[in-house]
């Protein structure tokens, strides 16, 4: 009986894990199997509105781009004064808290908040740059609570060391601090990315378009995106479930998972550097 | 002598004062403004809502909003029956799996599974939206003969592969942690590994368990796109109510598809607001009891 | 002679804890200075409240003053950056910072404002050579410091220290870490430095204190309980307290 206990427990515990694993596996498989079909160099490079997906891929990047450079600086520096400059304060605390908060709020409210605060309280419309500033809303607790965990993964010696020699604080952490923490902060960037390239309720009314002409010239205008585009496909077209939503679906697969690859590499290689 | 020397003092004062630090101070008290003006924007949004509908917003059962009904109870229903679905599938692929990565998989697999498994939740959901129609919904009409694929099932099952994810991750932590001492004790006394882990590390780790779960019942409660394409957007209370096989409408799938359409400053408008406070009340105390819970879980302050 | 350092009536407290008692001290110019006693005595919180490290400690409390070349550096008015040049600091672990060897060295140089490539070349070089690393690393400057034996990087640490020309070096328990023969190769550049800089030692090994010094301070209980020079201390210690410790009954 206690044998067989033993032995038995393991396999069927490792049963769930398997069902998860293959879980993976099939999403790769079905987005992956139709998807890579569909995908060819004529529809990656052709406009949205010859049948394409040219506009809708790099409004994505634009996406993606104009929030994560937004983002990673307010995200960095806030880890920063939290990690090195605030001591166990009252307001230490409340930023935590914040940043507890925000990771918690649905991306659907902060496509409400975008709208309602961006777009139309501060006059900004539907636009890229709406897009960005919610998006920044969203990412920044991902950006912060991953550069707090860098950051204080650097030893303190390392601080230590350049204090004594006379350094200022703030030449500590841009010389010493952050160089050291480099590879975690990338991990929590690129998780950031990876949101962001992914999302669409954030975005859906505060920065995209199903259709436009062409690529936003200025920030104030709308921008198409993979996601959006996708959205709309599935939703209000009926009978859409050709080859088009598969490749526009494995690209954003592929993305995501490539992003996220990177960061788990990224962790691997620099874990327990010193 | 002594004054110009303390007017000097002052002077360097103010040029040795840290602006690096206030800078820094002010940055990061934007996420303190940010939340409080999302809260200060969605509620204010909604007020005309609830002040003309009040507790019918709440508890009315009729959600139509172009006929000007807007009862917003079955989607609050519609809502929680298919998280409660999701969950009910997580809770156990996701606390048995945490134990088995935790307890009997050899680290070395564990640190290449576990990153799998949490990539699942990486996925984006209009991904997971897309094989809830195009995949699952199929399976169900056929499984169950049913006319209409696009069921709270179908979501449930969608929305429980999201957030198992969850689950795994920070159980799996939650139980790693468990002191060695704790477990000494009952090994010494001859249990079995399975014996210390249901009579030992289980009861230890179940407050931080039970704070996955609910940080998962969080992301669900609050998942849009998925939920929205594949549920169906029935805005009906199934019939019988624990009809898992009835389309339904939900919270989140409401305000992304009403929103592009609606007038701006209508009450369709600022219902849809409401929406998104009755939305933020659940998703915030759910979450607060997770942060509770967690903290009595030996684990860092900030992780969320 | 003046002193280097006067410290008058210091008290330090972590939290509830009374670390230093009453403290005074006169820190002659250019000498070595050892402070010996056992461990938890106080006598490496001695040393931080001299750099004015100890505020990176959280909860302490500094109280009584500390005077270099007559003025107070707990005086408000001090800038921290440029009395932390004044006295540098080596540490019990050595610490290099994760950069390569060559800007461990010119980091300090370059953080007061030195810019001149072939100025930093040069302190660098010079101080490698004090420490006597350079012909054991010249040829890879660029490498990380991690890459150095941990003698080696000791070595690195009190260059580095030594880059920014201080007047004060403080070292506490440099040899701790260290294997016999980076031991000795220490020993000996502290002997030479303190006739260069004042140099203040922590040390819980008896025999270097009597090695390498010229003074010696023992302490005990957060109290200064003899002061004087090497020779005499260890000849004829006068307080039976130090008699003991220096027979090795304690410690």
């Amino acid at each position: 009986m206690r044998r067989l206990d033993e032995k038995l427990i393991p396999v069927l515990l490792s049963t769930p894990v398997a069902v998860l694993i293959l879980c993976l596996l099939w999403i790769v498989v079905s987005i992956g199997g139709e998807g890579i079909q569909a995908l060819n160099w004529s529809l990656l490079t052709s406009s949205v509105l010859e049948g394409g997906i040219f506009e809708s891929m790099v409004g994505t990047l634009y996406m993606l781009g104009g929030a994560v450079a937004l983002a990673t600086p307010l995200g960095v520096a806030t880890a920063v004064y939290l990690v090195e400059y605030a001591a166990e304060s009252r307001l230490n605390h409340l930023i935590i808290q914040a940043v507890n908060n925000l990771a918690g709020v649905p991306s659907i409210i902060f496509g409400l908040f975008g709208y309602a605060f961006f777009c139309r309280f501060l006059g900004l419309g539907v636009s890229l740059l709406s897009g960005w500033l919610t998006l920044v809303c969203m990412i920044l607790p991902i950006i912060v609570s991953g550069s707090v965990e860098a950051i204080s993964m650097v030893p303190t010696s390392f601080r230590e060391a350049a204090l004594a020699l006379g350094a200022p604080k703030w030449r500590v952490v841009k010389d010493v601090v952050l160089p050291a923490a480099a590879p975690g902060l990338a991990t929590s960037v690129i998780l950031g990315v990876g949101r962001v390239a992914g999302e669409t309720a954030a975005i859906l009314f505060t920065s995209s378009v199903y259709l436009m002409r062409g690529l936003p010239s200025t920030v104030l205008e709308p921008v198409m995106t993979l996601t959006y585009h996708l959205f709309v496909l599935l939703v209000a077209t009926p009978g859409g479930m050709t080859g088009k939503p598969f490749a526009m679906a494995l690209l954003l697969l592929g993305l995501v998972v490539s992003l996220n690859v990177l960061a788990y590499i990224i962790r691997v290689y620099y874990r327990r550097r010193w | 002598m002594e004054e110009t020397l303390k007017s000097f003092d002052f002077l360097k004062s103010l040029r040795r004062m840290d602006w690096v630090k206030l800078i820094l101070m002010t940055i990061a008290s934007l996420s303190i403004v940010i939340v409080l003006l999302i809260a200060l924007f969605t509620i204010s949004e909604s007020i005309p809502a609830f002040s003309s509908l009040g507790l019918d917003l709440l508890l009315g059962d009729r959600w139509a909003p172009y006929y000007g009904r807007y009862g917003a109870a079955p989607l609050v229903y519609g809502s929680l029956i298919v998280v409660f679905g999701a969950v009910l599938i997580a809770v156990p692929l996701g606390v048995l799996s945490a134990i088995s990565l935790a307890e009997y998989m050899p680290r070395k697999l564990g640190e290449v599974v576990k990153p799998m498994i949490e990539l699942l939740a990486a996925i984006p959901s209009i991904i997971y939206g897309f094989l809830g129609m195009v995949f699952i919904a199929p399976a169900i009409t056929k499984l169950f003969g049913i006319s209409l694929g696009r069921t709270a099932l179908t979501g449930s099952i969608v929305l429980s592969m999201m957030i198992t994810p969850t689950i795994v991750s920070i159980s799996s932590e939650v139980i790693s942690s468990v002191p060695r001492e704790y477990r000494m004790a009952a090994i010494a006394l001859g249990a079995t590994k399975w014996q210390v882990i249901r009579g030992v590390v289980i009861p230890t780790a179940l407050p931080g368990i039970a704070a996955s779960i609910l940080l998962a019942f969080g992301r669900a409660v609050g998942e849009t796109v998925a939920v929205l394409m594949s549920c169906g957007c029935v805005a009906k209370i199934p019939s019988p109510p624990w009809n898992l096989l009835d389309p339904v409408h939900t919270l989140t799938a409401a305000i992304a598809l009403d929103m592009g359409e609606v007038a701006m400053g209508s009450m369709h408008y600022h219902v849809l607001f409401g929406l998104g406070v009755i939305l933020f009340v659940i998703t915030f105390s759910v979450n607060t009891a997770a942060w509770l819970l967690m903290r009595r879980a030996p684990r860092r302050l900030i992780k969320v | 002679m003046d002193p280097k350092i006067e410290v008058r009536e210091l008290n330090v407290w972590y939290g509830n804890h009374h670390v230093l008692k009453d403290l005074s001290i006169k820190i002659p110019e250019r000498r070595v200075l050892a402070i010996i006693g056992p461990s938890g005595c106080g006598k490496s919180t001695l040393l931080m409240t001299l750099n004015r490290m100890i505020e990176l400690v959280e909860g302490a409390r500094v109280e009584g003053r500390c005077l270099l070349d007559g003025v107070d550096i707990y005086n408000p008015g001090i800038p921290l950056t440029e009395l932390r040049r004044r006295v540098g600091m080596v540490f019990q672990k050595p610490n290099p910072l994760p950069k390569s060897i060559y800007e461990n060295v010119a980091y300090g140089p370059k953080v007061h404002g030195v810019k001149d490539r072939r100025k930093l070349d040069e302190i660098v070089e010079n101080c490698l050579k004090v420490v006597g690393l350079w012909d054991e690393v010249k040829d890879r400057l660029n490498k990380s410091a991690f890459e150095l034996s941990v003698g080696q990087q000791q070595r690195l640490c009190i260059a580095r220290a030594l880059a920014v020309k201080p007047e004060v070096l403080l070292m506490d328990e440099p040899c701790s870490a260290l294997d016999p023969m980076n031991t000795r190769i220490i020993e000996k550049l502290i002997c030479s430095l303190g006739r260069e800089l004042t140099v203040v030692v922590v040390t819980h090994n008896i025999q270097q204190a009597a090695r390498v010094s010229d003074f010696t301070a023992f302490i005990y209980l957060g109290r200064l309980v003899e002061y004087g020079p090497t020779d005499r201390l260890f000849e004829s210690p006068v307080n039976r307290l130090t008699r003991d410790y220096i027979s090795g009954e304690f410690g």
